[in-house]
């Protein structure tokens, strides 16, 4: 058993570090503020290669292991929630099943422009009345001549408002249940997909949440992703590596708020001596790091599980419990270590807070993670 | 040209470093490159691109020093050498500076390019060593380097009365200042190149040094201890009406601090 980070890991941890410190980190409030990231920082990130941190070289990607884009999402995290889901939905939601699942022509026709960052991925999934619920989608496809005619609606699409590139899920026949389900790769600048606004969020503001309106909208035949009826499994799968990507983006949340709890623990003075002297806050210290400590294990095995090429659903869903479980624990206490300046926003960990709920929910709710775990501890 | 660049391996002074019994605790210290020193790989890697160079890097210390030097590979630098030798631990900025003159003897360089100071011990020697050792021009607080032709630059300088530009013949050495550039950002690609690429390690005996010949026996200076920085008071904060708070702060300015 082997705890320590490779060379190269720790190449990629720096190179993280050295984005974050001199460019996400200072961005951050404002990107909760204006509701986006800058575009200039957008493009810093995909000229660095960061939002094609796993794909192959052959396809224009930097060629990291699985564990290394964790290590990516976790360091954004530390500053930025809304930075580190811009990169985890593009690679987890999008990339990733493209590379698991598309055809070698799919593979180069897309994922090049997705590596480099001229185009932005997304995944389409969630519909007003199918949430967890997924098999029950209500988007359907037809086949017309050469090619598919899609036509339903879409929410909550992170990273929907840059207009990529979505994988898009739809169904032929909704009496079939989940084996009527099939994916799709669509350009979101495709006639007929009516972008219908961003969602004003809790946390993650600097995140693209946005609903679409698909009318008739034509797909390629070859752009169905996988055979037809495989959609619900391509979706279920990707799922399963995404939510290691949560669970490294809770566990940036934490550890940010955990860092800027134990500075100003030290700093700052009450009754003539440091917080960090009050044992009352060196329990809150010593629990934040107990929880985080506990949600950095499990998520790095179950990124190291998939870097192995193991089975990891259940390590995944447990991951994603327990270091969003964590963040959402961690950003409350972080808020009480501060007093009445963790309120306020020049302090962050009120934004922490507030980014931290959502990985609870976004890539199956903490609930349907326990069906999974529990699924697996009864079989 | 054929540009041999210096890198050294500091602690990240960015965090918590504690001192006890006159030492620095090691457990839970990280370490970066040099600041300083990354602005001389950056002037490094732009001469490169802007004038075509063969770029080598040196850096001397532990294992954990070949991360510094795939740093510089992913930031651009196409060869490295690691001097990796325990008996250098306790070297000094004139042992260092030894060494380097054997580096730079056995490579037939134009240039060395270093950082003006290392982050750490803040002396600013081994640049300047080595270039009196190897009887070559030297200028320091570089902000600017152009190319005249092959066998001269046009350096800038930050001096006593501004800015002097000085031509400098090469050979030459120069060590930078961090207004020279703001070095770039790795590109992730560039770190999955830099892994792959091989890293030369000499210690003192394939360099065909002793420790006599580098100054090391004895050693020229030593650090007898560390002391930790006492730590700044808190400043008086005065509410209320203006009038009363500068008479109070006058008398205090006068009786207490005694600076007027």
């Amino acid at each position: 058993m082997d705890f320590e980070f490779s060379e190269e890991h720790l190449l990629v941890q720096e190179g993280a570090r050295d984005l974050v410190e001199s460019k996400i980190k200072p961005a951050a409030i404002d990107t909760d503020k204006n509701h986006m990231i800058d575009p200039t920082l957008v493009k810093t990130i995909s000229e660095l290669g960061y939002l094609g941190a796993y794909i192959p070289e052959v396809y224009s990607g930097a060629d990291l292991d699985f564990l290394s884009y964790i290590i990516i999402i976790e360091e954004v995290s530390k500053a930025c929630a809304s930075t580190g889901i811009l990169i985890s939905a593009h690679t987890s939601l999008c990339c990733n099943p493209i590379l698991q699942s598309g055809t070698e022509t799919q593979k180069q026709n897309f994922l090049p422009s997705l590596a480099t960052g001229e185009k932005i991925g997304c995944f389409l999934l969630t519909e007003p009345d199918s949430g967890s619920d997924a098999a029950n989608i209500r988007t359907t496809y037809v086949e017309k001549e050469d090619a598919y005619i899609l036509n339903g609606n879409k929410i909550f699409v992170t990273n929907g408002g840059y207009l990529g590139i979505g994988i898009v899920f739809a169904t032929r026949d909704r009496s079939q249940g989940y084996k009527g389900i099939s994916a799709f790769i669509v350009d979101l600048s495709t006639s007929g997909i009516e972008i219908m606004g961003n969602e004003e969020k809790l946390g993650i503001r600097g995140s693209y949440t946005t609903s679409f309106a698909l009318d008739n909208v034509k797909v390629a035949k070859e752009n169905l992703l996988g055979k037809e009826g495989e959609g619900f499994k391509i979706a279920l799968e990707t799922l399963n590596g995404g939510r290691i990507g949560v669970a490294a983006q809770a566990l940036g949340i934490a550890e940010g708020a955990f860092d800027r709890s134990r500075a100003y623990a030290k700093e700052r003075k009450q009754f003539g001596k440091p917080l960090a002297a009050v044992q009352a806050i060196q329990f809150k210290l010593a629990d934040m790091k107990l929880k985080i400590e506990s949600a950095k294990l499990i998520t790095y095995k179950a990124a190291w599980l998939k870097c192995q090429k193991m089975q990891h659903s259940v390590e995944s869903a447990m991951a994603k419990t327990i270091a969003s479980e964590t963040a959402t624990w961690v950003t409350k206490e972080a808020i009480q270590v501060h007093g009445g300046y963790g309120y306020i926003c020049e302090y962050e960990v009120e934004r922490m807070f507030r980014d931290a709920k959502i990985t609870e929910i976004y890539e199956g709710t903490n609930e349907i993670q326990r069906i999974v775990i529990a699924k697996d501890v009864l079989k | 040209m054929k540009i041999l660049t210096t890198v050294k391996k500091v602690v990240d002074v960015e965090l918590n470093i504690q001192v006890k019994e006159g030492k620095i605790v090691q457990d839970g210290l990280q370490y970066v490159m040099n600041a300083w020193d990354e602005n001389a790989v950056e002037a490094t890697v732009q001469l490169k691109e802007n004038n075509g160079a063969e770029t080598t890097l040196v850096c001397m210390g532990d294992s954990e020093s070949t991360l510094m030097i795939r740093k510089a590979y992913a930031m651009g630098i196409e060869n490295g050498i690691h001097v990796d030798d325990p008996l250098l631990e306790s070297a000094d900025s004139n042992g260092y500076a030894k060494v380097l003159k054997k580096i730079y003897e056995n490579g037939d360089y134009d240039l060395i390019i270093t950082g003006k100071q290392a982050q750490d011990t803040d002396n600013g020697h081994t640049g300047i060593m080595l270039a009196e050792y190897l009887d070559i021009p030297c200028v320091s607080n570089v902000v600017a380097i152009e190319v005249v032709d092959e066998s001269q630059l046009a350096v800038s300088r930050i001096g006593d009365s501004g800015t002097e530009i000085i031509n400098v013949n090469l050979p030459a050495l120069l060590t930078v200042s961090d207004s020279i550039n703001e070095p770039r950002l790795p590109a992730l690609r560039g770190i999955m190149m830099a892994k792959k690429k091989a890293i030369e390690t000499k210690t003192l005996a394939d360099l065909e040094l002793t420790l006599e010949q580098i100054d090391m026996q004895p050693v020229r200076t030593e650090i007898l201890e560390y002391q930790a920085p006492s730590v700044r008071q808190a400043g008086k904060k005065f509410e209320g009406d203006a009038a009363e708070i500068t008479a109070k702060v006058v008398q205090l300015l006068s009786n207490e601090a005694k600076v007027i």
